[in-house]
């Protein structure tokens, strides 16, 4: 789960990571007060949204005077931002963080993350702060050093010094980084992070430190444990459909097709969306009702595929393991029955039970197209949405 | 000769009296897996309506019944603390079912299981079965016909339908296994392929894979310098969009990486015949056995 750049300031701040002093408003008229308690004349004003390259896409504004802090920030409160990571729909900013400005001298990066094959997690330093990191690791690969740290959040010293050098910093700049890396370590494991950026740290020009830019993703099996991370959830920056699906424990990704996918399993799902390219359509969703679904799921999950009105056809591929085809064939029957669907809905079942999941699906009288195997299944569901156009 | 479990094999279920503990531990008995034993916390003493003993914790369990492997089937917030309590009891062979577990919590497992002489299958995967022998898991049984094609799988019902297709064909399986969907989990492809090309019994090998990671490059690099055997492959996800996790916590493919055409290419060039459709699972296997 991502959470907002002010978020993970705030927690940075608990393991005194030096952070700007910063206001968070979501009111317009809440600026002139913000503006009053952090006491500038003079400020940065950031979109808060969960993508990156906020930079490029206008969301980032300096200003001079008090008059120009307000009139940005009144101009990037509500505004739509479209970057790379949040697709061609862009999300809408309902937050702009108002931070002091800094005295920027130098820009770093700082990257930490989880090696999954070697199971440690990883630092990622380079002297090359303040633009993407894919960019120098791609054109200038020596200027990113990485190095483990312990899963308890420790580092030690010969890695320290190692970065230390690696940035080029003067020994008194070295005594603060190494607090600064240390902490934050200690920051990104005891809240189960899965990815945390500071891009850039700063040095000022006083040779202090500063964390300019925080992004922070944490382990959504790990909220359990993390409930007041867990409250920072933020739907607005999602697509709807997502939105209802995470609220239900679904596992839904919204494609840009036409046909509407409903199966179990993860693996399975990503293969029925290969299964209907390779036959020539094009999948509306990626939609994993998840081993243990109910009828209810079921039921919801028709709802979610239904409310995308670019859906024409509907796939339900299930292979029944711990989730029994009768149980599926119920689902299915309840939701045709309760939501109308007035498009093309193809089945094809496997798996346990499926001779009962079969007979019910029959004597429910609905005009639901029954497949015998994948390929008759893809082959009916594309004609299906191919001549509904 | 399958690999790694056969007839001979003893399980107990960790998590035994939970619902979904229960039925699995059931199906398994019924199809003939000899499950010697459970644990849950609190419930030792008692006997489920099989008759299967249930014990307090997994030490007392060992002693009692001796056995080969445990299947785990605990929420997430505990499945660490019952890979480890197995480990620590000395079970050869632990199956973890369960999904979801947090990263760091597998991190300090993976160090664990590192340095053990125990095996961790999964977590977040089906399991694993001989078929007619042994079903250690979640999968339909039935589905499976002994047989001489070795399957693993980073899927769950992916799997079933690879299954499916080399059961209809009339190829069979010598044995199944579920590594998991997890990006962090106990055994990987090589781990797998290594047992199957030792077993005489295996003649060839069905690899199912999937987007994120370098998993499937890494099984290929080792096929191509190791394995005798015929390989035949699907990876899934060839129409995923990059930077969206598809289910799996390992299925991402982030900063032009992980893509299912780049394990293709790997593939194909260590000599693996790949299905681009995964209705085809089973034919191309056939077609690499000719």
């Amino acid at each position: 789960m991502n959470i907002h750049e002010y978020q993970a300031k705030h927690i940075l701040r608990e393991y005194g990571i030096p952070c700007q002093d910063f206001r968070v408003v979501s009111r317009a008229t809440d600026i002139e007060e913000a503006i009053d308690s952090l006491g500038v004349t003079e400020a940065v004003i950031k979109v808060q949204i969960h993508a990156g390259g906020r930079g490029k896409a206008g969301g980032v504004k300096i200003a001079k005077t008090r008059e120009a802090i307000i009139q940005k920030a009144n101009e990037l409160l509500g505004m739509k931002i479209v970057t790379k990571q949040t697709g061609p729909d862009g999300v809408i900013c309902h937050q702009v963080m108002i931070s002091e400005l800094a005295d920027i001298a130098k820009e770093y990066y700082v990257g930490l993350l989880v090696d999954r094959a070697h199971a440690k997690p990883l630092l990622m330093v380079s002297p090359e702060g303040g633009t993407e990191i894919e960019e120098v690791a791609e054109k200038t690969p020596h200027k990113i050093l990485k190095v483990h740290f312990g899963i308890d959040g420790s580092i030690d010293e010969e890695a320290l010094n190692k970065v230390c050098r690696f940035m080029d910093w003067t020994e008194k700049t070295g005594e603060a980084g190494k607090i600064f890396i240390k902490n934050l370590c200690k920051a990104f494991v005891e809240n189960d992070g899965e990815m945390l950026e500071i891009n850039p740290l700063i040095e000022d020009k006083e040779g202090v430190l500063w964390a300019l830019d925080a992004k922070f993703s944490v382990d959504d099996n790990a909220l359990f444990r993390r409930a007041e991370i867990k409250e920072m959830y933020d739907p607005s920056q999602s697509n709807a459909q997502e939105v209802i699906a995470h609220e239900m424990d679904l596992a839904y990704i919204a494609l840009d097709g036409n046909i509407g996918c409903m199966v179990n399993g993860a693996g399975l799902a990503m293969a029925t969306m290969d299964l209907i390219k390779y036959h020539g359509g094009a999948p509306a969703n990626f939609l994993d009702v998840g081993g243990g679904a109910n009828k209810e799921k079921v039921a919801k999950s028709f709802g979610i595929i239904l409310s995308d009105a670019n859906v024409k056809a509907i796939l339900v591929n299930i292979f029944g393991g711990i989730m029994r085809c009768d149980v599926i064939a119920e689902g299915i029957i309840d939701a045709a029955k309760e939501l109308q669907i007035k498009v093309p809905l193809i089945v094809r079942l496997e798996g346990t039970n499926v001779e009962k999941g079969k007979e019910l699906l029959k004597k429910s009288q609905l005009s639901i197209i029954a497949a015998d195997d994948l390929t008759d299944a893809a082959k009916k569901v594309v004609a299906h949405a191919n001549s509904s156009k | 000769m399958p690999i790694l479990v056969n007839k001979n094999t003893k399980l107990i279920c960790q998590g035994i009296t939970g619902s979904a503990g229960s039925f699995h531990t059931e199906q398994c008995y019924e199809y003939g897996t000899k499950v010697v034993g459970g644990v849950t916390p609190g419930k030792g003493g008692r006997e489920t309506e099989l008759g299967i003993p249930i014990f307090n914790n997994v030490k007392e369990c060992v002693d009692a019944v001796k056995p080969d492997a445990t299947m785990i089937f605990v929420p997430p917030k505990f499945a660490k603390d019952a890979i480890i309590e197995a480990e620590e009891a000395g079970i050869p062979l632990i199956i973890c079912i369960t999904e979801g577990i947090p990263i760091f919590d597998m991190l300090k497992v993976k160090q664990i299981m590192n340095k053990s002489a125990s095996r961790l299958i999964g977590p977040n995967c089906p399991g694993i079965i001989t078929p007619g022998q042994c079903k250690i898991g979640i999968m339909p049984g039935y589905i499976h016909k002994p047989g001489k094609i070795g399957i693993v799988s980073r899927s769950g019902t992916l799997t079933y339908e690879a299954v499916w297709q080399t059961s209809k064909i009339g190829l069979g399986q010598t044995t199944c296994v579920g590594i998991g969907g997890d990006p962090t989990n106990g055994t990987n492809f090589i781990d797998v392929l290594k047992e199957f090309e030792k077993d005489p019994e295996t003649e060839g090998i069905l690899l199912i894979g999937e987007i994120g990671g370098t998993a499937e490059e890494e099984a290929a690099e080792w096929i191509k310098s190791h394995c005798k055997k015929p390989v035949a492959a699907f990876i899934a996800g060839q129409t995923a969009p990059s930077g969206k996790r598809m289910g799996h916590a390992g299925a991402i493919i982030s900063g032009g990486k992980g893509g299912a055409k780049d394990k293709i290419d790997a593939l194909q060039k260590a000599g693996v015949n790949v299905a681009l459709s995964p209705a085809d699972m089973g034919k191309i296997m056939q077609e690499a056995l000719k």
